[in-house]
């Protein structure tokens, strides 16, 4: 039973960010500004570092999968982002010392990250002709600010729930990659 | 230079780019149907989804219900005003129905471009990067949908067609996804009919653009956008919207109109995928 735990935690993670859009009142404060919740990119983020870098490169690339074919259909370009978000977080995870605030902001800058990139490859492939300035104002920054929030409340809990996880072969899987 | 392909995460990076272009670029060709695993892991998906987002809409749908409730007295006094204007318009729809029917009895034409089947549809998703709006909905090739279909509202306003469809779920593609290939054919209503194609969305004033308008027709603002069902699988007379503001397109050859939509765009909770009754072999047959 178990097992099940971090399965359903990310499940529960991806399926809120639809539920989130779909129930945002819908005012023109909401056509005005985007709010992009990236939940389950936060969600990615933590199990790598507080789960093993390999359960958050191989949840990154199976959610961003099903990320790519149920909401956008436009196939790899988050299952490409998610895996490269978790292997770099592990990599910066090095750097810091291990800390709820340092793994919240790190997740605030793959939000931002993630951002940029998606935003450069539906310019690139002409899916959008938004000008910079108003991605940056528009979109980016209301982006950024909901993260934040839902970081704040949701970043202890979050951790509490990953270091419980039955998961033996931490801190030893330097064999990959 | 050895050290160079010896380097297993540069190899593994390069490879995956080269993988992510090939899949980028085979999801954008025209296609007419999703791959087989797609349309699986979409109906799984959808299938989770719903479980989930059907007790969120409950909940959600309550505390709309309590905001309502405090608008009521004052939308009360205008919708009371308005009732003996409608009480006159609907005997008048009623007659003409009516004498519709009975002109379509003399002429043995029994089938119009007009009627369809609606099929009522749930939304269970919705893209959450907003840069394509789309909309995954609980109906699907099971149930008769198919590519392209008109999507409308529960108030019969045109919200967006089928883009794709798997055996349980279908996607919509939203009239605000600023895509030159959704083209619906559509005419304003008017002492003369004038007809144009919806193409594109202009994001700022908010309009959806109808072009290709002939030069020489008289449009004018507050006139109804309809669409001409001439297009394709969408069925005649679904309601788009009103002209905003006209004006002379690219090359002055032909108009081009500004149309307010009447669909919110944003505020979708259950959907009518139309379709269209006249494309039933079954009919056709008989």
């Amino acid at each position: 039973m178990k097992k099940l735990v971090l399965p359903f935690l990310v499940i529960l993670f991806f399926v809120s960010e639809s539920i989130v859009v779909d129930l945002w009142p819908k005012n023109g404060f909401y056509e005005k500004y985007i709010f992009v919740p990236r939940f389950l990119l936060i969600a990615i983020v933590f199990v790598t570092v507080y789960v093993t870098r390999f359960y958050g490169i191989v949840y990154g690339f199976v959610f961003g999968l099903l990320y790519d074919v149920f909401y956008t259909e436009i196939l790899g370009v988050y299952m490409f982002i998610f895996v490269l978000i978790a292997y770099l977080t592990s990599k910066a995870m090095r750097v810091f010392h291990n800390n709820v605030l340092v793994t919240s902001f790190l997740s605030i800058v793959a939000v931002s990250v993630v951002e940029f990139y998606v935003y450069g490859i539906y310019l690139l492939i002409g899916k959008t002709d938004m000008p910079f300035e108003i991605f940056l104002y528009d979109r980016l920054f209301p982006t950024i600010f909901l993260n934040t929030i839902f970081v704040i409340f949701v970043s202890y809990p979050l951790k509490q729930q990953l270091i419980k996880l039955p998961i033996r072969e931490r801190e030893d899987e330097d064999y990959l990659l | 230079m050895p050290q160079f392909f010896l380097n297993k995460r540069l190899i593994v990076l390069l490879v995956s780019i080269i993988f992510l272009v090939a899949l980028i670029g085979f999801s954008l060709k025209e296609r007419q149907n999703l791959t087989w695993p797609e349309q699986f892991i979409k109906d799984t998906a959808g299938f989770v989804q719903f479980i989930f987002h059907k007790p969120a809409q409950f909940v959600a749908g309550f505390f709309e219900n309590v905001n309502d409730i405090k608008h009521t007295y004052k939308e009360n006094k205008i919708l009371k005003a308005r009732l003996e204007e409608y009480a006159v318009l609907e005997a008048q729809v009623q007659e003409l129905e009516k004498e519709n029917a009975r002109l379509r009895e003399f002429l043995d034409k029994k089938e119009s471009l007009r009627d369809f089947e609606p099929i009522q549809a749930t939304v269970v998703g919705r893209n959450p990067d907003r840069w394509q709006e789309l909309v995954i909905v609980n109906k699907g090739k099971r149930h008769g949908v198919t590519k392209d279909m008109a999507v409308i509202t529960p108030s019969r306003a045109l919200v967006g067609k089928v883009q794709h469809v798997s055996p349980f779920t279908a996607t919509i593609q939203l009239l605000s996804a600023s895509d030159q290939k959704n083209r619906i054919s559509a005419f304003v209503q008017g002492e003369e009919n004038a007809f144009g194609l919806i193409e594109g969305y202009d994001e700022k004033r908010k309009a959806l653009l109808l072009r290709r308008i002939p030069f020489d027709a008289k449009i004018k603002e507050k006139q109804k956008v309809l669409t001409s069902g001439l297009g394709g699988v969408f069925p005649k007379g679904l309601v788009i919207g009103e002209v905003l503001e006209v004006e002379p397109d690219e090359y002055g050859l032909t108009q081009m109109a500004y149309v307010k939509p009447y669909a919110n765009f944003y505020d979708i909770d259950d959907v009518i995928i139309a379709k269209r009754k006249i494309d039933d072999p079954k009919e056709e047959g008989e």
